[in-house]
């Protein structure tokens, strides 16, 4: 069937508004486990895990398979409405022929990087994004922790930290003092990769 | 932010959204952002054992490019009972999920690290290796990290764990999936009994002098010690560095 076009975040938002309503218990006991349990079998799919990473392409076919049954059968529950959004099988393949291959991070010919597809035995190196990934750092060396990412030559781009104060203060979420943080947050990285000399370093 | 940088937008546990994610990425989409959409599936959660959570975690993958639009997908599945991705398990959904869409599409994908042991001990950096490895050798565009002791405690976290992701990243790309398995069977199993009695590491404070922003003489010595297994397990990254210096 012709898409009249991929989707896009505002049609998943519509959908949140007028899908099927669930109770989020039943959705988290009941419909993810027994669905995917029932797409194990369907597709017999083992793992062995002495290997680590897979040797068989028909079982990585029938995972993908299954994962494409699972998400366009029970679709994506939305938390705040109670609905589920659907989508086709013709949409979401659309959505995978459409997405990027490659992309800028950063600001390429100044210590930024081209990302772009690899495959597994590809012998180009992934992209490093050196940084504490979301773990805590303190006010006091949230910068300085971050330039030891950023002067590593290794390291391609940087992924921060979360500042635990600011100005001394908890930056609640969804309060003024986490803008603050965050804005904190973004200014002491590029702080620490332009003291690092890797001025336009992504983040 | 540049546009260029990473955008990062987070779906919930299992195959779950809440409204103000999509509002934001939203505001991504119509900015011409890069965007990231991160999701850490649980093995042994909601979706039940490792089939199951790698099934979901293939689901999770694919929904980040229809709901969200994203650039790229953050995996980073993890194991309910130590908290971490580096376990066995979590590997092995890791790696088979990124092999599960390989097979059909070329997407961007990264993963996050989350290990037991803390900065400045030859087992996180152990673990971080096993990770890379198992990252780099199942096709993965992103590595991202390293959030140390679980990436729960204050300043565990440095840039000498992401130079040792980088290393083996480096060292091992290109390496046949059987020889890889081997290898990581072995590191694997060097770690994985210990998690009870993981080293927590040192902070920051206590890893760098924090006027230099140098790593230790203790933690360039914990490194090389951690260098030398990876040399003693067949990677030669090392040896033929140390040979251009």
């Amino acid at each position: 069937m012709t898409l009249s076009r991929t989707i896009t975040v505002m049609d998943v938002y519509d959908r949140a508004k007028t899908g099927e309503r669930v109770e989020e218990k039943e959705w988290d006991y009941k419909i993810i486990p027994k669905t995917a349990s029932a797409l194990k079998k369907k597709y017999g799919i083992k793992m062995d895990k002495k290997k680590i990473i897979p040797e068989d392409p028909e079982l990585c076919s029938n995972l993908f398979k299954a994962g494409l049954e699972l998400l366009a059968t029970c679709g994506v529950y939305c938390i705040d409405t109670n609905r589920v959004i659907k989508y086709t099988e013709e949409e979401i393949l659309a959505s995978l022929e459409a997405a990027p291959k490659s992309a800028q991070y950063g600001e390429v010919g100044l210590n930024g990087r081209m990302i772009a597809c690899r495959r597994h035995d590809d012998k180009r190196p992934p992209i490093i994004q050196g940084g504490p990934t979301g773990a805590p750092c303190s006010e006091k060396y949230f910068q300085d922790i971050h330039q030891t990412y950023a002067q590593e030559p290794i390291v391609d781009t940087i992924v921060d930290g979360v500042m635990q104060t600011i100005k001394g203060k908890d930056p609640m979420p969804g309060t003024p003092w986490e803008i603050a943080a965050v804005k904190a947050e973004a200014k002491a990285v590029r702080e620490a990769q332009m003291r690092a000399g890797r001025d336009g370093m992504g983040l | 932010m540049r546009p260029t940088d990473s955008h990062e937008v987070s779906q919930l546990n299992e195959l779950k959204i809440d409204v103000s994610a999509l509002t934001f990425d939203a505001h991504y989409v119509l900015a011409g952002d890069m965007i990231m959409c991160e999701q850490m599936p649980i093995y042994g959660g909601y979706a039940g054992g490792l089939e199951e959570t790698t099934i979901v975690d293939v689901a999770t993958t694919i929904n980040s490019f229809v709901m969200m639009q994203a650039t790229w997908h953050l995996d980073g599945p993890t194991h309910v009972r130590w908290g971490i991705t580096t376990a066995r398990e979590t590997l092995a959904v890791a790696a088979h999920a990124c092999m599960a869409v390989e097979s059909h599409y070329d997407l961007m994908m990264g993963n996050q690290y989350y290990t037991t042991a803390g900065p400045c001990t030859v087992m996180c950096l152990l673990e971080t290796a096993a990770q890379a490895i198992t990252d780099t050798c199942s096709g993965r565009e992103v590595l991202s990290g390293v959030a140390a002791s679980k990436g729960v405690s204050t300043n565990y976290t440095t840039g000498m764990e992401a130079r040792f992701m980088g290393e083996c990243a480096h060292a091992v790309a290109g390496m046949p999936t059987a020889k890889v398995n081997e290898l990581l069977d072995k590191l694997v199993g060097m770690y994985e009994k210990n998690y009870k009695t993981a080293p927590t590491g040192k902070p920051y404070e206590e890893c760098y002098d924090t006027k230099t922003l140098l790593p230790t003489q203790e933690y360039l010595d914990v490194y090389d010690e951690a260098v030398k297994v990876m040399t003693e397990l067949g990677l030669d990254y090392w040896t033929k560095k140390a040979k251009l210096l």
